[in-house]
């Protein structure tokens, strides 16, 4: 809200504008800006939303900086309410939702003239953009920025039937408000009805059918108090905010009603205006202050530093607030009920800290016993992966959480559990990401226009029923080469270097309703397996969904990894004997799997055999159609002699007899 | 990456100048790297590093953090809904509920994690960016405690000595609150257009955890009080490597990743 200077400083000495703003910013509410207008400064204070109830009116900021400046609170003249008799008819008030209306107070004013503003008025009304449009709507606006209490004038004339009925909305009904607006109504908002019409959108903005004009003479002079969720509903309902309806939204001091409508009479005599002839007050239950016990050395335990009782006296006093009988450490304090932020002991701590100065505070570590932090072992874990894949040339990405409907199509993740959100920002991030891949590939496409080559990785949150953390990565080629084999060492490095031995690969078999999503390129899809378990897939993306590259992805499950990583790792013993090696090339069908090969060499050679190692496969010219060619070392070792060379000969024949019992197979020699 | 440089000379030829090879290595996201950096040194001061849940529900997210229901102050939170009736939380606060409900006092933890704000993206608002929060509770852990927690941890993340104020500031599950505010890095607190001229700059939001969200997490107000804070750690990555897009953050591209 904008604040005028000279009218802040009708109430309380100010210092010059930028040392006020730098007090209230320290002390009370950011000050954003400060706007030279004439001879007046205009301050843009952003006033805090549990104090809007107090403090988005001059007054209530006066206020706070009497408190933080120590300086006198210039008081406000009120005129009491008298009733005199009058010409004109009494209004018929019924209130008929009254837990919505905690008080209501009006008074009826008989003989005003309306007219351009007196000077005075039209400047302050100016001064912090207001337009001015006649003395008694002015005054109204004027009496509201000042005490904080929002106020309407309707013309009395103008109300038919002399009768006003507050109650909640029916659906559908529809009112037009001062400012030209139409609105229509859902149920259970409060409006007040003549006898024939709505006249008011309450707390909101008046209705246009009882606009004052320079033609009204009588009015009545509305100060309410409502029910702030009501208020607030309403206002996002109809979208349509009001500096009355921001109030109102936050709750507000129900006696604050007569005493307004009483500064409002004293300035309305001023004007030279009218007679009250009928008083309004329906308060059925009348609030009372709050009383606080404040201890004092909790005060100091809190802060963190000794406030002396004098001074935290002084703090509350000018604040308002009253103490009474305190014994030695203990304040008896007692809460006005304008301030309706103010109810435990730690709400009054926050006020003696931030009025003396949080600047006061020093800084001190806290003793405490030296409890070690607990290790996170999700956290190592992520670290870990992280790590090995960065040195293994990948680059980390972070990608949205959310996917669009384009995807969700794509993928065919529409109604699989995918979570949709209520209120997404774009089309584009309509779902919750049920997989990492779906971003992974936006990526790729993005990176292609810089480089031929892109290997990155994702460890987050995934969506699907419940979150899960996943972790996924790729190598996307421009132009394609198979990098298969290459990702599955990747996967293979990874995992060994998370202590984890016993990986394998198996063929993925779709059931019928996965076959239906193309993200896989038909067969080049390996489920990964540690022991019984499966923990992801490697595989190529379909050329389907990604047309120009190709992608070797691994989407792996990392709550299901971390649970079997390890730290504990064993030496092995180094064998004294020396290894021999000897290479063995096979000839097999093309379809026959590395493994099957693999398997028979090391049963077929037995303990002896330290390590297999493939290096080479090979298709084409100068071998049959339908054969490929495997080359492999074999590393021969034992633990307790050196091997004889008849002794591996002998090894090496058993495994060639072994694999050539298959009729298709060939050992080259 | 560049294919490796290819040498082949006919004399044994020796030039220092040659460049060396190149070696593919990886690049850890920038925002890896600042909560590894603020793991680190709230693990030196004794605090364990917790984690959460990202779509959340409206008890942890807001009623057990002492915000109302259709109350303005819950409008400081735009918040994305879903249609399975729960929300992406918008703070990294639902944690401490969480973590009171299964531990008793003392004790002192950091919640690193995505959050998520319904908000129009531009160079300093995301939909998705991340906080890291703090939760200190004791017997009479107090606001000059946090004062020196928070100073500690600037000057270490930022390699110099750094100097921290509080102002007044609202926040519904913390009594007092503050608003933290550090000398501005560009001009050591002269003052200049980073910080618009005040030589500070808005850091984070803080304050002593309100009884009632001690309440809420079945701890006894009475016996035991704390300090909560919570950082934007897009915001540190910012400001640490200058970088003035938080966009470039999830953009995922690799020129600005490889810088890292």
């Amino acid at each position: 809200m904008v604040f005028s200077y000279n009218w802040l400083k009708q109430y309380v000495k100010l210092p010059k504008p930028e040392k006020l703003a730098q007090v209230l910013t320290m002390h009370s509410f950011e000050v954003e800006e400060i706007k030279k207008v004439g001879k007046d400064y205009v301050l843009d204070i952003d006033v805090l939303p549990n104090r809007g109830h107090d403090c988005l009116s001059h007054w209530g900021v006066a206020r706070e900086i009497s408190a933080i400046l120590d300086r006198d609170l210039e008081p406000l003249k009120r005129k009491r309410l008298k009733k005199e008799k009058g010409e004109i008819g009494l209004i018929n008030l019924k209130i008929k939702c009254p837990k919505l209306v905690p008080r209501y107070s009006a008074i009826v004013v008989e003989g005003v003239k309306v007219g351009p503003s007196p000077k005075w008025l039209k400047e302050k009304i100016e001064s912090v953009g207001l337009r001015s449009i006649n003395n008694i709507v002015d005054l109204t606006n004027y009496v509201m920025l000042e005490i904080g209490q929002p106020l309407h004038a309707f013309d009395y004339d103008k109300i038919q039937g002399h009768q006003m009925i507050l109650r909640e909305s029916k659906n559908g009904e529809r009112l037009v408000t001062l400012d030209d607006s139409s609105h229509t109504l859902d149920k259970g908002m409060l409006v007040i009805e003549d006898k024939n019409r709505l006249i008011d959108l309450v707390g909101i903005m008046g209705g246009k059918l009882t606009e004052i004009d320079l033609k009204t003479k009588n009015i009545v002079l509305q100060a309410g108090n409502f029910d702030r969720q009501t208020i607030y509903k309403a206002v996002k309902k109809l979208n349509h905010r009001t500096e009355a309806s921001n109030i109102y939204s936050q709750g507000i001091d129900p006696n604050l009603t007569i005493s307004t409508l009483e500064r409002t009479y004293f300035l309305l005599t001023k004007l030279g205006e009218g007679k009250i002839v009928q008083i309004i007050d329906f308060y059925p239950k009348k609030v009372q202050p709050k009383k606080i016990k404040l201890d004092l050395n909790y005060v100091e335990k809190l802060l963190g530093i000794k406030i002396p009782g004098k001074e935290v006296k002084r703090i509350l006093e000018r604040l308002g607030l009253k103490i009474k009988n305190c014994k030695l450490k203990i304040l008896n304090v007692v809460v006005p009920t304008f301030r309706l932020d103010i109810s435990l002991q730690e709400d009054l701590i926050e006020e003696i800290g931030r009025i003396y100065g949080y600047e006061k505070i020093p800084s001190t570590f806290p003793v405490v016993s030296l409890i070690p932090p607990r290790r996170n072992f999700g956290i190592f874990w992520e670290d870990a992966t992280k790590n090995i894949l960065k040195e293994l040339g990948f680059t980390e990405v972070y990608n949205y959480s959310f996917i669009g409907e384009k995807e969700a199509k794509i993928f065919g993740y529409e109604g699989k559990g995918i979570i949709e959100v209520e209120n997404p920002m774009s089309k584009e991030q309509r779902y919750l990401r049920p997989n990492l891949i779906p971003n992974l590939l936006k990526n790729v496409v993005d990176n292609f226009r810089y480089f031929d080559e892109i290997k990155i990785f994702e460890l987050g949150k995934i969506f699907r029923g419940q979150e899960k953390q996943m972790l996924s990565g790729l190598i996307a080629q421009k132009k394609g080469g198979d990098e298969f084999y290459r990702l599955k060492g990747v996967v293979d490095s990874l995992l060994n270097k998370l202590g984890i031995s016993d990986i394998w690969y198996d063929e993925h078999k779709a059931t019928p309703e996965q076959s239906k999503i193309f993200i896989w390129q038909s067969g080049k899809i390996a489920e990964i397996k540690i022991g019984n378990e499966e923990i992801g897939f490697l595989g190529e993306i379909s050329s389907k969904i990604l047309k120009n590259g190709k992608a070797i992805v691994f989407d792996i499950d990392f709550e299901e990894l971390t649970k079997i990583c390890s730290e504990e790792h064993e030496y092995q013993p180094i064998s004294q004997y020396p290894a021999a090696v000897r290479d063995l090339a096979i000839l097999v069908p093309t379809d026959i799997k590395v493994v099957d090969v693999l398997n028979k060499i090391n049963i077929a050679g037995g303990v002896l055999i330290r390590d297999v190692d493939l290096f080479d496969i090979y298709e084409g010219e100068s071998i049959a159609q339908g054969k490929k060619n495997l080359a492999f070392h074999i590393v021969y070792q034992a633990e307790n002699r050196t091997l004889k060379s008849k002794e591996i000969d002998a090894i090496q024949n058993k495994i060639i007899k072994t694999l050539e019992k298959k009729p298709d197979w060939e050992v080259r020699r | 990456m560049r294919k490796p440089l290819k040498i082949e000379t006919k004399k044994d030829t020796f030039d220092v100048t040659v460049p060396g090879q190149k070696h593919e290595i990886g690049h850890l996201h920038p925002l890896t790297l600042v909560k590894r950096k603020i793991e680190e040194i709230f693990q030196a001061m004794g605090f364990s590093v917790i984690e959460g849940f990202e779509v959340e529900n409206e008890w942890y997210n807001f009623d057990a953090l002492n915000i109302p229901k259709d109350h303005p102050a819950r409008d400081m939170w735009d918040t994305f809904y879903l249609k399975n009736g729960k929300l992406l939380r918008t703070h990294t606060s639902p944690v401490q509920i969480r973590y009171m409900e299964k531990h008793q006092p003392p004790f002192r933890i950091i919640v690193p994690g995505r959050i998520f704000r319904h908000e129009a993206t531009d160079a300093s608002h995301e939909t998705n960016f991340y906080q890291i929060e703090g939760l200190m509770v004791g017997k009479d852990i107090s606001a000059a405690n946090f004062k020196a927690i928070i100073q500690e941890f600037l000057s270490r993340f930022f390699a110099k000595q750094i100097k921290t104020r509080l102002r007044p500031s609202f926040f519904p599950f913390t009594e007092p609150s503050f608003e933290v505010d550090m000398t501005c890095l560009v001009c050591n607190g002269k003052g200049c257009s980073t910080c618009s001229r005040t030589g500070w700059i808005e850091l984070m939001g803080a304050g002593m955890v309100h009884p009632n969200v001690l309440k809420a997490g079945g701890i006894n107000p009475k016996n035991w009080q704390g300090f909560a804070f919570g950082i934007g750690m897009d915001r540190l990555a910012m400001m640490k490597y200058k970088i003035n897009d938080v966009r470039l953050f999830y953009s995922s591209d690799l020129r600005f990743l490889e810088q890292f």
